[in-house]
Protein backbone atom coordinates (compact mmCIF):
# COMPACT_ATOMS: atom_id res chain seq x y z
CA UNK A 1 0.00 0.00 0.00
CA UNK A 2 1.42 3.36 -1.05
CA UNK A 3 0.89 5.10 2.28
CA UNK A 4 3.21 2.56 3.97
CA UNK A 5 6.24 3.59 1.93
CA UNK A 6 9.35 3.79 4.07
CA UNK A 7 13.01 4.48 3.63
CA UNK A 8 14.77 1.13 3.85
CA UNK A 9 17.96 0.60 5.89
CA UNK A 10 19.87 -2.35 4.50
CA UNK A 11 23.54 -2.73 3.53
CA UNK A 12 22.72 -5.66 1.27
CA UNK A 13 19.96 -4.04 -0.73
CA UNK A 14 20.53 -4.47 -4.50
CA UNK A 15 20.07 -0.72 -5.04
CA UNK A 16 23.41 -0.19 -3.27
CA UNK A 17 25.27 -2.21 -5.91
CA UNK A 18 27.47 0.06 -7.99
CA UNK A 19 28.17 -2.30 -10.91
CA UNK A 20 27.78 -0.58 -14.25
CA UNK A 21 27.26 2.89 -12.77
CA UNK A 22 29.48 5.85 -13.60
CA UNK A 23 31.25 7.69 -10.79
CA UNK A 24 31.70 11.35 -9.92
CA UNK A 25 33.15 13.05 -6.87
CA UNK A 26 32.52 16.61 -5.72
CA UNK A 27 33.68 18.88 -2.90
CA UNK A 28 31.10 19.90 -0.29
CA UNK A 29 30.40 23.27 -1.86
CA UNK A 30 26.77 24.24 -1.31
CA UNK A 31 27.09 27.03 -3.91
CA UNK A 32 27.66 24.45 -6.62
CA UNK A 33 25.09 21.82 -5.72
CA UNK A 34 22.88 22.48 -8.74
CA UNK A 35 25.88 22.58 -11.04
CA UNK A 36 27.03 19.18 -9.72
CA UNK A 37 23.54 17.84 -10.19
CA UNK A 38 23.50 19.04 -13.80
CA UNK A 39 26.87 17.33 -14.43
CA UNK A 40 25.29 14.06 -13.32
CA UNK A 41 22.04 14.53 -15.20
CA UNK A 42 23.75 15.42 -18.48
CA UNK A 43 24.57 11.71 -18.80
CA UNK A 44 20.87 10.86 -18.92
CA UNK A 45 19.43 10.02 -22.34
CA UNK A 46 17.30 12.72 -23.98
CA UNK A 47 14.35 10.32 -24.08
CA UNK A 48 13.84 10.81 -20.35
CA UNK A 49 10.98 13.22 -19.91
CA UNK A 50 10.92 15.81 -17.14
CA UNK A 51 14.70 16.06 -16.93
CA UNK A 52 14.18 19.22 -14.85
CA UNK A 53 12.47 17.18 -12.16
CA UNK A 54 15.17 14.50 -12.26
CA UNK A 55 17.83 17.20 -11.83
CA UNK A 56 15.88 18.69 -8.93
CA UNK A 57 15.58 15.34 -7.16
CA UNK A 58 19.29 14.55 -7.58
CA UNK A 59 20.15 18.06 -6.43
CA UNK A 60 18.23 17.43 -3.18
CA UNK A 61 20.30 14.29 -2.50
CA UNK A 62 23.55 16.16 -3.09
CA UNK A 63 22.37 19.10 -0.99
CA UNK A 64 21.57 16.77 1.93
CA UNK A 65 25.00 15.15 1.61
CA UNK A 66 26.77 18.52 1.58
CA UNK A 67 24.71 20.26 4.28
CA UNK A 68 23.68 17.53 6.69
CA UNK A 69 26.27 14.84 5.94
CA UNK A 70 29.51 16.73 5.40
CA UNK A 71 28.29 19.85 7.22
CA UNK A 72 29.64 22.09 4.44
CA UNK A 73 33.21 20.97 5.17
CA UNK A 74 34.92 21.63 1.82
CA UNK A 75 37.63 19.05 2.55
CA UNK A 76 34.98 16.31 2.62
CA UNK A 77 33.77 14.79 -0.62
CA UNK A 78 30.40 13.74 -1.94
CA UNK A 79 30.66 10.58 -4.03
CA UNK A 80 28.04 9.83 -6.65
CA UNK A 81 27.41 6.72 -8.70
CA UNK A 82 24.67 6.89 -11.31
CA UNK A 83 23.23 5.04 -14.25
CA UNK A 84 20.50 6.09 -16.64
CA UNK A 85 18.48 4.34 -19.29
CA UNK A 86 15.39 5.25 -21.28
CA UNK A 87 13.28 3.56 -18.63
CA UNK A 88 15.16 4.20 -15.39
CA UNK A 89 17.48 6.32 -13.27
CA UNK A 90 19.63 4.80 -10.51
CA UNK A 91 21.64 7.08 -8.23
CA UNK A 92 23.80 6.47 -5.15
CA UNK A 93 25.10 9.41 -3.09
CA UNK A 94 27.60 8.92 -0.27
CA UNK A 95 29.03 11.53 2.09
CA UNK A 96 31.78 11.41 4.73
CA UNK A 97 29.54 12.33 7.65
CA UNK A 98 28.36 10.36 10.66
CA UNK A 99 25.10 9.37 9.02
CA UNK A 100 21.45 10.40 9.26
CA UNK A 101 20.95 9.38 12.90
CA UNK A 102 17.30 10.29 12.96
CA UNK A 103 16.27 8.13 10.02
CA UNK A 104 13.99 5.82 12.03
CA UNK A 105 12.42 8.91 13.59
CA UNK A 106 11.95 10.31 10.08
CA UNK A 107 10.14 7.12 8.99
CA UNK A 108 7.75 7.43 11.94
CA UNK A 109 7.25 11.13 11.21
CA UNK A 110 6.45 10.32 7.58
CA UNK A 111 3.99 7.62 8.64
CA UNK A 112 2.06 10.11 10.78
CA UNK A 113 2.29 12.67 7.97
CA UNK A 114 0.72 10.21 5.55
CA UNK A 115 -2.07 9.43 8.01
CA UNK A 116 -2.93 13.13 8.16
CA UNK A 117 -2.97 13.34 4.38
CA UNK A 118 -5.12 10.24 4.09
CA UNK A 119 -7.63 11.80 6.52
CA UNK A 120 -7.31 15.23 4.83
CA UNK A 121 -6.68 16.62 8.32
CA UNK A 122 -5.09 19.90 7.27
CA UNK A 123 -4.84 21.33 10.77
CA UNK A 124 -2.90 18.33 12.11
CA UNK A 125 -0.99 18.10 8.84
CA UNK A 126 0.72 21.44 9.46
CA UNK A 127 2.78 19.77 12.20
CA UNK A 128 4.20 17.40 9.60
CA UNK A 129 5.07 19.70 6.71
CA UNK A 130 8.71 19.85 7.63
CA UNK A 131 11.04 17.40 9.40
CA UNK A 132 13.44 19.48 11.44
CA UNK A 133 16.36 18.65 13.69
CA UNK A 134 18.56 20.83 15.87
CA UNK A 135 20.82 21.23 12.81
CA UNK A 136 18.09 22.61 10.54
CA UNK A 137 18.35 26.25 9.56
CA UNK A 138 15.65 28.58 8.31
CA UNK A 139 16.48 27.91 4.66
CA UNK A 140 16.04 24.15 5.01
CA UNK A 141 12.74 23.10 3.53
CA UNK A 142 12.72 19.90 5.61
CA UNK A 143 10.52 18.27 2.96
CA UNK A 144 12.98 16.88 0.41
CA UNK A 145 12.82 13.25 1.55
CA UNK A 146 9.00 13.20 1.49
CA UNK A 147 9.13 14.08 -2.20
CA UNK A 148 12.06 11.68 -2.75
CA UNK A 149 10.07 8.74 -1.43
CA UNK A 150 7.29 9.57 -3.89
CA UNK A 151 9.52 10.33 -6.86
CA UNK A 152 11.97 7.42 -6.57
CA UNK A 153 9.33 4.75 -7.07
CA UNK A 154 11.87 1.90 -7.31
CA UNK A 155 12.99 2.50 -3.72
CA UNK A 156 14.96 4.72 -1.34
CA UNK A 157 17.62 2.85 0.64
CA UNK A 158 20.20 3.92 3.21
CA UNK A 159 23.21 1.94 4.39
CA UNK A 160 23.27 1.02 8.07
CA UNK A 161 25.79 3.81 8.72
CA UNK A 162 23.16 6.05 7.05
CA UNK A 163 25.67 8.17 5.17
CA UNK A 164 24.90 6.62 1.80
CA UNK A 165 21.57 6.74 -0.02
CA UNK A 166 20.53 4.78 -3.11
CA UNK A 167 17.46 5.62 -5.15
CA UNK A 168 15.79 4.20 -8.26
CA UNK A 169 13.21 5.69 -10.60
CA UNK A 170 11.20 3.81 -13.22
CA UNK A 171 10.13 5.82 -16.22
CA UNK A 172 7.15 4.65 -18.22
CA UNK A 173 8.27 2.74 -21.27
CA UNK A 174 7.70 4.51 -24.52
CA UNK A 175 4.98 3.06 -26.67
CA UNK A 176 5.67 2.84 -30.34
CA UNK A 177 3.16 2.59 -33.15
CA UNK A 178 -0.44 3.61 -33.28
CA UNK A 179 -2.66 3.41 -30.29
CA UNK A 180 -6.11 2.21 -31.29
CA UNK A 181 -9.07 3.64 -29.43
CA UNK B 1 15.14 34.90 -8.98
CA UNK B 2 13.40 38.22 -9.52
CA UNK B 3 10.27 39.51 -7.84
CA UNK B 4 7.92 42.09 -9.37
CA UNK B 5 4.99 43.63 -7.56
CA UNK B 6 1.81 44.82 -9.22
CA UNK B 7 -1.39 46.14 -7.75
CA UNK B 8 -4.84 45.47 -9.07
CA UNK B 9 -7.52 47.22 -7.04
CA UNK B 10 -6.92 46.03 -3.46
CA UNK B 11 -5.01 42.91 -4.57
CA UNK B 12 -1.23 42.76 -4.69
CA UNK B 13 0.27 40.45 -7.28
CA UNK B 14 3.70 39.07 -6.50
CA UNK B 15 5.24 37.85 -9.74
CA UNK B 16 8.15 35.49 -9.25
CA UNK B 17 10.55 35.13 -12.18
CA UNK B 18 13.20 32.39 -12.26
CA UNK B 19 14.13 29.45 -10.06
CA UNK B 20 12.83 29.14 -6.49
CA UNK B 21 15.77 27.23 -5.14
CA UNK B 22 18.11 27.05 -2.17
CA UNK B 23 20.00 30.09 -3.40
CA UNK B 24 17.15 32.52 -3.80
CA UNK B 25 13.77 31.36 -2.52
CA UNK B 26 14.22 33.11 0.86
CA UNK B 27 13.93 36.48 -0.94
CA UNK B 28 10.20 35.88 -1.31
CA UNK B 29 9.89 35.39 2.45
CA UNK B 30 11.52 38.79 3.02
CA UNK B 31 9.28 40.56 0.50
CA UNK B 32 6.09 39.10 2.02
CA UNK B 33 7.26 39.97 5.55
CA UNK B 34 7.64 43.62 4.49
CA UNK B 35 4.22 43.63 2.83
CA UNK B 36 2.59 42.09 5.92
CA UNK B 37 4.20 44.76 8.07
CA UNK B 38 2.46 47.35 5.88
CA UNK B 39 -0.89 45.67 6.52
CA UNK B 40 -1.44 44.43 2.97
CA UNK B 41 -4.29 41.91 3.16
CA UNK B 42 -4.77 40.34 -0.30
CA UNK B 43 -2.01 38.53 -2.14
CA UNK B 44 -1.65 36.62 -5.39
CA UNK B 45 1.54 34.71 -5.97
CA UNK B 46 2.02 34.38 -9.72
CA UNK B 47 4.29 31.43 -10.56
CA UNK B 48 3.88 31.50 -14.33
CA UNK B 49 7.55 32.31 -14.86
CA UNK B 50 8.87 29.77 -12.35
CA UNK B 51 10.11 26.59 -14.03
CA UNK B 52 11.99 25.11 -11.07
CA UNK B 53 11.34 24.73 -7.38
CA UNK B 54 13.21 22.71 -4.78
CA UNK B 55 12.58 21.77 -1.14
CA UNK B 56 13.79 25.22 0.02
CA UNK B 57 11.28 26.84 -2.35
CA UNK B 58 8.48 24.56 -1.08
CA UNK B 59 9.51 25.51 2.47
CA UNK B 60 9.18 29.19 1.54
CA UNK B 61 5.71 28.63 0.03
CA UNK B 62 4.59 26.89 3.25
CA UNK B 63 6.03 29.71 5.35
CA UNK B 64 4.48 32.46 3.22
CA UNK B 65 1.03 30.85 3.16
CA UNK B 66 0.95 30.01 6.87
CA UNK B 67 2.17 33.51 7.84
CA UNK B 68 -0.45 35.24 5.68
CA UNK B 69 -3.14 32.91 7.04
CA UNK B 70 -2.11 33.50 10.67
CA UNK B 71 -2.33 37.26 10.10
CA UNK B 72 -5.93 36.75 8.97
CA UNK B 73 -5.10 37.77 5.39
CA UNK B 74 -5.66 36.01 2.08
CA UNK B 75 -3.43 34.39 -0.53
CA UNK B 76 -4.00 32.66 -3.86
CA UNK B 77 -1.29 30.95 -5.87
CA UNK B 78 -1.76 31.16 -9.63
CA UNK B 79 -0.22 29.60 -12.74
CA UNK B 80 1.44 26.62 -11.07
CA UNK B 81 2.69 24.42 -13.87
CA UNK B 82 5.32 21.97 -15.14
CA UNK B 83 7.87 20.65 -12.67
CA UNK B 84 6.72 23.13 -10.02
CA UNK B 85 3.28 21.53 -10.03
CA UNK B 86 4.91 18.08 -9.93
CA UNK B 87 7.14 18.90 -6.94
CA UNK B 88 4.14 20.29 -5.03
CA UNK B 89 2.27 17.08 -5.86
CA UNK B 90 5.22 14.92 -4.73
CA UNK B 91 5.16 16.67 -1.35
CA UNK B 92 1.36 16.06 -1.27
CA UNK B 93 0.60 19.73 -0.71
CA UNK B 94 -1.56 20.31 -3.80
CA UNK B 95 -4.76 20.45 -1.76
CA UNK B 96 -3.21 22.42 1.07
CA UNK B 97 -2.03 25.38 -1.00
CA UNK B 98 -4.70 27.79 -2.28
CA UNK B 99 -3.89 27.06 -5.93
CA UNK B 100 -6.03 28.55 -8.68
CA UNK B 101 -5.61 28.22 -12.42
CA UNK B 102 -5.22 31.87 -13.45
CA UNK B 103 -4.53 35.39 -12.25
CA UNK B 104 -8.05 36.36 -13.28
CA UNK B 105 -9.55 33.67 -11.09
CA UNK B 106 -7.28 34.62 -8.17
CA UNK B 107 -8.19 38.31 -8.38
CA UNK B 108 -11.89 37.48 -8.76
CA UNK B 109 -11.86 35.32 -5.63
CA UNK B 110 -9.96 37.89 -3.57
CA UNK B 111 -12.14 40.82 -4.63
CA UNK B 112 -15.34 39.16 -3.43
Amino acid sequence: MEENKRIIIDNNNPLLKKDGLFFKEFPSDIRQVRFFSMLVVQKAPPEIKEINLLEQQISELIKNAVRHGNKNDMSKKVKIWAGFGNDHAHVIVEDEGDGFKKLEEWNEFNKKRNECFANQDFEEMEKYFSFRTEESNENDGGNALFAALEYWDGGVVFTEKKNCIAVYKNFGKKKYGLELN
Amino acid sequence: MEIKLKKYSSVYIIEVIGDMDLYSAFELKDVVAKMLAKGIAKYVLDLEKVEYIDSSGIGVLIHVYSTIKKAGYKLKIANVHGSVEKVIRLTKLTHYFPIVSSLKEAIGLLER
